[in-house]
């Protein structure tokens, strides 16, 4: 694939970034309006389209969590979908004319049956686009099988650093939206040292499969580095998707650490925080997560505990950034309450996003070349897109496909306004993306070096030895 | 020691729990020669209903009443039960044991979804009832009152199942039933009727299982698979049609899982896997199982 590409003697990336910035300028110029941002626009800031466009269905194929305790990702994720092709649709479809047609399929069926969905996807269903997969067991099998199809993908999450650093390691029909998992850990540790420098016995309690262990080890790594001293007393590692998490919380309770770093998420986390509510847990020790608010807003109780580090996977809560200070994430959640009467979450902004960002591609690549562009003239586009989301300013890495915005974090409090917790807006903290992730081209895994994740060779290189 | 003293607790706890699940999945097979997939969904059925009916009376009845409120699930999947027997598994008896397989199979994916419809993805909880008892000292630590509570309801569960079967005329015909079939229908048992009492009494408990676990946890989407495996590690263990079984087994599989997560949490799952694999290599029908 990359020696493919790399027989041309002007590369396509090369060729086409240095139209793409041509190419932006003219439809700045030509629309009035200068940047792309996910939402829906007025009829006269839409670009020209050039050339017939046949007005064929733009089928796309969207697998996610329907059933299991995982909906309570896939569930706001599909929404998000759907909301982001019916305002595209309102708009006559991708340049007026294709209107987005979506088939859904469930992700609980196992990542071989998920292999098999893509392939009939593709083959019988004829798609255009694959989207939606929340697991990190998912993307690294879904991912070549994408490629070897040819089938534009763009993930919304399944975030693990393995897909882009060893499954897929030079993709070219593949993209993810939502941020790198190893971000997850990090921010959640940065938000840590910052709320309990002095918190220097650390337990862990993860989900036992990637993205579990992703966590475990991007946070001590990044925690370490921050907090001197800091160590690890306890281990748990209960199976995905359990319901009975007693002897897990007896362990950590018996360790007396000073904080706990749970990666948690979904129904195991509603089960989990019940638990350690009545097992006085939350009393004894602080706690970070990577997602205790990764679900739908609602899916949290009242009785959830104040002064938790609330995680979002380090992506998006619907009231970041808030207070009129983003309108286009104030209206997305207009929008996105009045079409489904619930608050967005993370999966939300990232499956609407992805189909913003699409469509922003196809329209520079139909500026471009006239037309309905081709898969390659549409990831020629994709390739280093930025665009305003709800979520802030979101940037598809040339390099590895892999979407970066900056992540956030906040601590749960109870008000008032909503029948959840929610982040208290004085505690929440937004940190650059490029700060906490191995910058363009840093070695992956087996390049000069054996850790899991690129990042996590960047953090070991870089952190601690700029702190020694 | 106060750690093992919580932790002995626990497993007693999730031993109830997964005996109930396990009592219920035997009690089918033992009499009706079914191997009941549709098991765990009966199991997060009793859960759903019982959080259900107890997260829309909280706000108007007094806790007791809560209380009294907690078998809804169990009765409501018993009467489930009771329909899906003669509807659904009845034509199928005269076919190979697949068919069944197939068919309960099928069940669990539609009452997985069928759940899903009804109360939606949301997490129902119940926790009114558990915070109403609040929790006891052990040593430094807390433990809820609630989960004693349920250690209670799962002992004199297995004692109350014990004297039905061995002691009771139904008992009598259960057995009569899951020893020969043909030879009980000759000698003018109803047939029918005991299989569907057999299976109703057997998702009675499953969905007591649910309908008592609620207030600890949440009832969540695919907690019956969850529960599921397990549940059948311990037939597997016990032996498929013993309630002896069920019961050591549930003790045996509890009090090793929470010894793996508090000592050897690397290999937890698949000590429990060894057990059931070292017992099927030397008594291939389970420790209480007859061939």
């Amino acid at each position: 694939m990359r020696d493919q590409k790399d027989k041309s003697p002007v590369s396509r990336r090369d060729f086409l970034s240095t139209v793409g910035v041509a190419a932006g300028a003219g439809i700045a110029a030509a629309s009035g309006t200068a940047a792309y941002f996910a939402g829906p626009r007025p009829a006269s800031a839409a670009p020209k389209v050039k050339g017939n466009i046949k007005d064929t269905p733009y089928k796309t194929g969207h697998i996610t969590f329907l059933t299991g305790p995982a909906n309570l990702l896939g569930e706001p994720g599909r929404k998000g979908h759907l909301l982001a092709a019916e305002e595209i649709n309102a708009e006559g479809g991708l340049l007026g004319k294709r209107k987005i047609e979506t088939i859904v399929a469930d992700e609980s069926a196992g990542t071989d049956a998920n292999v098999k969905e893509l392939r009939r996807m593709k083959l019988s269903e004829k798609i255009d686009l694959f989207t939606g997969v929340i697991s990190s067991g998912n993307t690294p099998a879904l991912g070549p099988v994408a490629e070897e199809l040819g089938v534009l993908t763009l993930f919304n999450d399944g975030c693990t650093d393995f897909l882009f650093d060893k499954a897929v390691p030079n993709p070219k029909y593949v993209f993810r939206v939502t941020n790198i998992q190893s971000a997850d850990g990090i921010t959640s540790a940065i938000g840590a040292a910052r709320a309990w420098p002095h918190a220097k016995k650390v337990a862990s309690i993860q989900p036992d499969y990637s993205y579990g262990r992703n966590v475990h080890e991007h946070f001590m790594l990044a925690y370490k580095a921050m907090v001197p001293g800091a160590e690890s007393v306890a281990e748990a590692w209960p199976k995905l998707f359990s319901t009975d998490f007693t002897p897990h919380i007896t362990k950590l309770l018996s360790a007396g650490p000073d904080l706990l770093i749970c990666g948690l998420w979904g129904g195991d986390y509603v089960a989990f925080y019940k638990q350690a509510l009545r097992y006085g847990l939350f009393d004894k020790m602080k706690v970070a997560t990577t997602l205790a608010f990764g679900g739908q807003p609602h899916a949290i109780g009242k009785d959830h505990p104040e002064g938790v580090l609330a995680g979002v996977h380090a992506n998006y809560f619907f009231l970041h950034p808030g207070n009129k200070r983003w309108p286009i994430n104030d209206s997305f959640v207009q929008r996105y309450y009045k079409r489904w009467n619930e608050y967005p979450s993370f999966e939300s902004d990232g499956a609407y996003t992805a189909l913003y960002l699409l469509k922003s591609a196809i329209e520079r690549a139909n500026h471009l070349v006239g037309g309905w562009p081709d898969d390659e003239a549409i990831i020629s586009q994709l390739e280093g897109l930025g665009i305003d989301s709800p979520a802030g300013y979101v940037y598809i890495r040339p390099d590895n496909h892999q979407g970066y915005k900056d992540s956030a974090i906040g601590m749960t409090k109870n008000v008032p306004d909503y029948q959840f917790p929610v982040w208290d807006p004085k505690s929440v903290i937004t940190i650059s993306i490029r700060d906490i992730t191995a910058p363009p081209n840093w070695p992956k895994p087996g390049q000069g070096h054996e850790e899991s994740t690129a990042a996590a060779n960047w953090l070991k290189t870089t952190w601690i030895n700029n702190k020694a | 020691m106060d750690i093992l003293a919580v932790q002995f607790l626990n497993s007693i706890f999730y031993a109830s729990i997964l005996f109930l699940i396990a009592a219920g999945l035997s009690l089918i097979y033992g009499v009706m020669r079914i191997v009941n997939l549709a098991h765990g969904a009966f199991y997060a059925l009793g859960a759903y209903v019982t959080a259900w009916t107890i997260g829309h009376a909280v706000a108007s009845v007094h806790f007791s009443i809560l209380f009294l409120l907690l078998p809804v699930g169990a009765v409501a999947v018993a009467a489930v039960g009771a329909l899906i027997e003669p509807l659904l598994l009845r034509p199928l008896y005269g076919r190979p044991e697949e068919y069944l397989l197939l068919v309960t199979f099928g069940l669990l994916l539609i009452l997985e979804d069928a759940m899903h419809f009804l109360f939606g993805g949301m997490p129902l909880t119940a926790g009114a009832i558990m915070d109403s008892l609040g929790s006891f000292p052990v040593l430094g630590l807390r433990y809820p009152v609630y989960n004693v509570l349920v250690i209670a309801i799962g002992a004199v569960a297995a004692a109350l199942l014990w004297a039905f079967v061995y002691r009771t005329r139904f008992g009598v015909m259960l057995r009569a039933t899951s020893q020969d079939r043909r030879m009980a229908s000759a000698l003018g048992l109803d047939v029918r009727r005991v299989y569907v009492q057999a299976f109703a009494l057997g998702c009675f408990i499953a969905g007591l299982g649910g309908a008592i676990v609620v207030p600890s946890q949440a009832a969540v989407l695919g907690m019956g698979i969850d529960a599921l495996i397990l549940a059948f590690v311990v037939v597997v263990i016990g032996g498929l049609g013993s309630l002896e079984g069920a019961l050591i087994g549930a003790l045996l599989v509890s009090f090793v899982r929470t010894a793996g997560i508090q000592f050897f949490p690397e290999i937890e799952l698949a000590v429990l896997y060894l057990i059931a694999a070292a017992v099927l290599l030397v008594r291939p029908t389970g420790m209480f199982g007859k061939a």
